[in-house]
């Protein structure tokens, strides 16, 4: 008798060996047969498979759907406020009493700032005083802005910027707007007329300079001894603050001798305030998927209370619990990989419908391909709902006895 | 060689009160090869544990069991649905055929998962039933006779040394049980020991051995074993030593 177990646990072990041997092809193929049987399963009840399928559906859209908007919204938002980080404003330190830039302060800012690893960006140093401005039948209070190289930090929407402004007056958007002057006409500045050289396309970001108020004139027309504040124009809100850094560093080294006006902190913030509104919204729609995971538990143990019999013959005849765990297992992940798949489709045919809806809505944001990120996670969020809610009855079923399941 | 072997099995359940209900009790049961045993025997007596026990769905609380002779009385629940599918086959009162598989795939339902495609011996097997014109009809489109053929192929598709039926005629008519049990006993001439459990006398015709179970105490367990079934345990040993020889 003792032989004879001796040779049953031999033989176990032996098959044992062969089966971790198949690997990872034994491993899919067990999984063919599973799968098949699992559809079928579903074919079975269709309109509670159909149910299951369209709650794992909602709950995909919500979570795709809300990440998408709440991902355009970030997108829109920085690409409206994107331009603000890349100007910083130097203006002299009125508490320490410096009452504006020197030459030689200009001087110090170019050196700090030329350094590769700042991305070179351009300084442009203003004059600054305020005028009324004439046009031909009506007058405005504007700044007036003395400035030798305006290409650098602007553009120019009408007439051309000169690389040296010598004479004659370029126009800020709103200023042209109000006299309802354009290039060729001439505006009279403190009694002054002056032609208009150029109008300035309508500035995009925010600034203290704000150049659509402005009219701006060659550094000669001003007899002040400093500039007023001077204008460093970066590529990116990152080589903004690194420039501004560098000024802080080295000019104000020994004396704070200039205020530093940047916002790229306050673009910082926004993005901050977005990504919050992002996690929001995916939590959001994280709620109606975990609504459908629970209804994919409930299909799940109906349905694997109905077939008990069935699950127990399936043991009694030697099926193993590893290959019921697996059917069971494939019916819970169809559902889900159904429904994700119905709901990422839904999401992108519901996003396309607001946009063409929509003209307000940027379609370049919309097919940004961060938002593919979102349709993803939503797609993997889909199927590991399904699997994760499958697990408990398929465990459950795999596990009963099969005389228990046999005989009710 | 016993193709099936029980000694001394008792099976006790946890009843509701203080005393255990005792299902079997120090049963002594064996078949050979190629041979039909009916277990006959009232509601309640215990039949169907016996088969639970016979078919490695439930263990014995105490005694051997023994499976070409090799003792299964214990083991774990992977090594006890491999011996299952290696050597016992099922066939149920109530056919329990797959609903969603065609006919041919309930019969290779239990090799199903393994590497091989067992279906083309699945459809050899129905048609050695006179089933081969319905391999992929679905259990619905059956009738009760040809499910149970289906059961009986199911039963067989892995050549096992056991077929265990649990009232396999229990709801068929007549003429279709009599069609059932002919295929029992051209099923143990192929050296398979077929062991019913049932009310149905026309089984009784059919078997090569009726055993009756009362109260879980098993009468005839041991052909050639007759006096001693319901004798003193002491001589047990002897008797199981001596059972072979005698046959």
């Amino acid at each position: 008798m003792s032989d004879g177990s001796s040779d049953g646990t031999a033989s176990d072990d032996s098959s044992d060996g062969t089966a971790s041997g198949r690997g990872v092809t034994g491993w899919l193929r067990g999984w063919r047969p599973a799968v098949s049987m699992a559809s079928r399963n579903l074919r079975r009840n269709r309109v509670r498979t159909v149910l299951a399928v369209l709650g794992v559906c909602i709950g995909v859209l919500a979570v795709a759907a809300l990440g998408i908007f709440g991902n355009v919204l970030a997108l829109g938002a920085d690409d409206a406020i994107g331009d603000i980080g890349t100007q910083v404003v130097v203006s002299p330190n009125a508490d320490a009493g410096v009452e504006s830039l020197s030459a030689a302060d200009v001087a110090a800012i170019r050196r700090a700032v030329d350094d590769p690893a700042v991305g070179d960006p351009a300084v442009v140093p203003l004059y600054s005083d305020s005028a009324v401005v004439e046009g031909a039948s009506s007058q405005t209070f504007a700044t007036v802005y003395g400035v030798e190289e305006p290409g650098l930090a602007f553009e120019a929407a009408e007439g051309r910027l000169p690389d040296r402004h010598r004479q004659g007056a370029i126009v800020g958007a709103g200023v042209a707007e109000d006299l309802g002057v354009g290039a060729g006409d001439t505006v009279g500045i403190a009694g002054t007329q002056v032609r208009v050289v150029a109008v300035l396309a309508e500035s995009q970001t925010f600034s203290p300079v704000a150049p659509d108020d402005a009219v701006f004139l060659p550094e000669s027309a001003f007899s002040a001894d400093g500039y007023a504040q001077a204008l460093v124009v970066a590529e990116s809100g990152e080589t903004a603050r690194a420039a501004a850094d560098a000024i802080r560093e080295d000019v104000n080294a020994r004396e704070e001798r200039v205020d530093l006006f940047e916002l790229a902190a306050i673009v910082d913030e926004i993005n901050e305030f977005f990504d919050l509104l992002s996690t929001f919204l995916l939590g959001l729609g994280a709620i109606s998927l975990v609504v459908a995971g629970v209804s994919i538990l409930n299909v799940m143990l109906m349905s694997t209370v109905e077939r008990r019999q069935e699950i127990g013959v399936m043991r009694a005849v030697g099926v193993t619990r590893r290959d019921v765990l697996r059917v069971l297992l494939a019916e819970a992940g169809l559902i889900g990989a159904a429904g994700a798949a119905a709901g990422t489709l839904l999401t992108v045919l519901l996003v396309a419908g607001l946009v063409a809806a929509t003209p307000a809505v940027d379609a370049a944001l919309v097919i940004d391909p961060t938002n593919g990120y979102y349709l993803l996670l939503a797609l993997g969020f889909g199927v590991g709902v399904g699997l994760v809610s499958g697990a408990y009855p398929a465990w459950k079923a795999a596990n009963e006895r099969p005389v228990e399941a046999l005989r009710s | 060689m016993y193709s099936v072997e029980l000694r001394g099995a008792t099976k006790r359940y946890p009843g509701g009160g203080a005393e255990p209900v005792v299902a079997l009790d120090d049963v002594d049961f064996a078949v050979e090869p190629g041979e039909f045993v009916a277990v006959v025997g009232p509601s309640g007596s215990g039949k169907s544990t016996l088969l639970n026990v016979l078919g490695l769905l439930d263990d014995p609380t105490e005694g051997w069991r023994l499976l070409n002779g090799t003792d299964v009385t214990e083991l774990s629940v992977a090594e006890r649905t491999a011996a299952r599918k290696e050597s016992i086959g099922f066939v149920f009162q109530d056919f329990h055929l797959l609903p969603t598989l065609t006919a041919v795939e309930n019969v290779a339902l239990p090799t199903a998962f393994d590497p091989g495609d067992e279906r083309d011996r699945a459809a050899d097997l129905l048609a050695r039933f006179g089933l081969g014109d319905r391999l992929d009809h679905e259990p619905s489109e059956l009738s009760g006779g040809q499910k149970q053929r289906v059961a009986i192929a199911r039963a067989l598709i892995n050549e096992p040394a056991v077929l265990l039926a649990d009232e396999p005629t229990g709801n068929l008519d007549t003429e279709t049980g009599e069609s059932i049990l002919a295929e029992f006993e051209r099923v143990k001439e192929e050296g398979v020991a077929v062991i019913a459990v049932t009310h149905d006398p026309l089984v009784e015709e059919f078997a090569d051995r009726v055993v009756e179970l009362r109260d879980g105490v098993l009468k005839g367990g041991i052909a050639g074993e007759t006096d001693s079934a319901d004798g003193s345990p002491s001589d047990r040993n002897a008797t199981a030593a001596l059972a072979p020889e005698e046959r």
